[in-house]
């Protein structure tokens, strides 16, 4: 007898049930139960979605609120930073530099997400040498005000999520190829046309792939918001982090952990219709696609 | 391209230069105030190396460090263990089940680490009290259990991507040959997968040495990570030793991510190609 397929994919996928799958579970749980008295931190007796309501009233549905203008500004930031600096890698510096370049954006990725936020609440802080500076040449006259604002929470994550960005954008570029560009200025496009009509559709799939994963943990931050926000800077992350620490209320908590999922998965798909209703029109024309070039190609070989 | 450069080729440079600077300040104003002799960290005084001299002289600052190493190597040991067991049974045994399995894998890639965080306390806490198993309270094994879901979920995808792109020829000439299941794994489909094995080992250690949101969670008291260290100095006022550690974290991690780019390099794989596994997708 054979053994079943999926045999050696046992002990990961037990390992994610234990530790994953039934504790997110329990949380889901958690959140249609109360916190009952002072001391106690869950109860499950009675079951409702009294935290649900709780959790959407006005004291915190403005922080919901402010989470998702955070996260949709800061994505399309780095999608407006990313496309001209992920062509610019892919299409235009020499093949010598690029693996250079590409490590070089591989680097602050890797480097600790705090410690690069802190790097930050250096230069931003009202006594750090930025501040300084611009009072020294006159820009400023007095102390730089941007620490514990939400354009720091913002500038935060534009910076932190960048190469998440950057990385699949030039991956796309990449493999589009100067084959499709040369065609294209032969049939006599000129080069913003050849941009606009052949790179930047055809490089689509990264474009998609770097809103989400730009998007996606940009909304469940709270390590920016609490160094670069403080108190002013809330964001869903910070909220939930403190009903399970601060007030020890785990129903609230985890109904607003389970909000910031719906929430997360309702804006992906929403995002993901709009752009469809958008591109409606465009798709109607006929455009080939790599693989279609792919396919022509090998049956020429044939 | 020859000959003239166009403006939009200047200025896409300019962008260029603009962004990587931008991507390196805060990094660089880190390691440079790692040397900063001042009583805080945000204002520079003078320059000296008294802030390298406290981690040894600190010992909550080493144990912070120690602990950190410590489980981010045991952490790496598991998920490449259970990733690569995972990826090999994707990339070889295919079926309906990896719709599933890999459902899964997103949807422990895409969870918020806050959602993972706050699950994952109070199921350590009735892991470990309510259902009477102590190895649960013990604080690095609750670190190494935080750490290791996406880690693992990023070593099978590069165990996985490795082997669906190499013919699986070899193993089943090695079956033919009458070796068993188990020999053709050790000697064919494990040296195949290897370097994908090793890259996805150092990023799963790099990951847990990253970590903070789950590790200020569900750590103890007496086993706090480095990084949760760090957030708590946060609050009582941030000193020059936490950039000085802070720079010697970021060579080990320079260090293991070159390890990668070498071992990903020998075995073949082009610079996109790397960006590609170093992102886990």
């Amino acid at each position: 007898m054979r053994a079943p397929k999926f045999l050696l994919a046992v002990p990961a996928w037990a390992w994610l049930t234990a530790f994953f799958i039934l504790p997110v579970a329990t949380v889901v749980y958690f959140s249609f139960g109360y916190k009952p008295g002072l001391f106690g931190t869950h109860a499950t007796d009675v079951l409702s979605l009294d935290r649900y309501r709780e959790a959407l009233s006005p004291t915190f549905f403005t922080t919901f609120v402010n989470t998702l203008r955070i996260g949709i500004l800061g994505t399309l930031i780095c999608l407006l930073i990313g496309i001209p600096m992920a062509y610019w890698m892919a299409v235009k510096v020499s093949p010598r530099w690029r693996t250079l370049l590409l490590a070089l954006v591989i680097v602050p990725f890797w480097t600790n997400f705090l410690v690069r936020t802190i790097g930050w609440q250096v230069i931003l802080a009202p006594e750090g040498w930025l501040s300084g500076l611009l009072q020294s040449i006159g820009l400023r006259d007095a102390p730089l005000a941007i620490l514990y604002t939400r354009p720091a929470v913002l500038l935060g994550v534009v910076y932190n999520y960048l190469p998440l960005m950057i990385l699949p954008l030039f991956v796309a570029f990449d493999r589009v190829g100067p084959a499709l560009r040369e065609a294209s200025k032969d049939l006599g496009a000129d080069r913003l046309r050849t941009f606009l009509r052949v790179t930047l559709p055809m490089a689509r799939p990264g474009m998609i792939a770097g809103i989400l994963l730009v998007f996606i943990p940009l909304m469940g931050d709270y390590i920016t918001a609490v160094v670069l926000g403080g108190a002013r800077g809330n964001m869903v992350g910070q909220l939930v982090a403190s009903q399970f620490q601060a007030a020890q209320n785990w129903a609230l908590g985890s109904a607003m952990a389970v909000l910031l999922i719906v929430v997360i998965a309702g804006a992906v798909l929403a995002g993901g219709l709009l752009a469809w209703l958008v591109s409606w029109p465009v798709r109607h024309r006929t455009r080939l696609g790599l693989a279609d070039l792919e396919n022509i190609a090998v049956q020429e070989r044939a | 391209m020859t000959g003239r450069i166009s403006l939009t080729d200047v200025l896409l440079r300019v962008w260029g230069v603009l962004v990587f600077a931008f991507l390196f300040l805060p990094i660089a104003v880190i390691i440079v105030y790692s040397f900063n002799e001042g009583r805080l960290l945000v204002s520079f005084t003078e320059f000296g190396t008294t802030p390298f001299r406290a981690i040894v002289e600190r010992p909550a600052i080493r144990s912070a460090v120690m602990v950190s190493i410590q489980t981010g190597a045991i952490a790496a040991v598991i998920s490449t263990v259970l990733g690569t067991l995972a990826g090999v049974a994707m990339a070889r045994r295919p079926g309906k089940w990896v719709v599933v399995f890999v459902g899964l894998l997103l949807l422990v890639s895409v969870t918020p680490e806050i959602v993972d965080a706050v699950a994952l306390l109070p199921w350590l806490v009735l892991l470990g009290q309510d259902a009477g198993m102590p190895i649960f309270d013990n604080g690095v094994v609750r670190l190494v259990i935080g750490h290791s879901l996406f880690a693992t979920a990023v070593v099978s995808y590069i165990v996985r991507a490795r082997l669906v792109g190499l013919d699986a020829q070899l193993e089943e000439a090695s079956a033919d040959l009458y070796a068993t299941p188990l020999r053709t794994f050790r000697r064919i489909t494990l040296p195949l997968a290897m370097p994908a094995v090793l890259a996805g080992g150092l990023l799963a250690f790099t990951l847990s040495l990253d970590n903070t949101i789950i590790s200020a969670f569900v750590q103890v008291s007496g086993t706090t990570p480095w990084p949760v260290y760090v957030l708590s100095a946060l609050r009582s006022g941030l000193r020059p030793e936490i950039a000085a550690v802070s720079t010697l974290m970021l060579l080990l991690t320079l260090v293991s991510l070159t390890l990668v780019w070498l071992v990903l390099r020998r075995a073949g794989d082009s610079s996109t190609q790397i960006a590609k596994t170093m992102t886990g997708n």
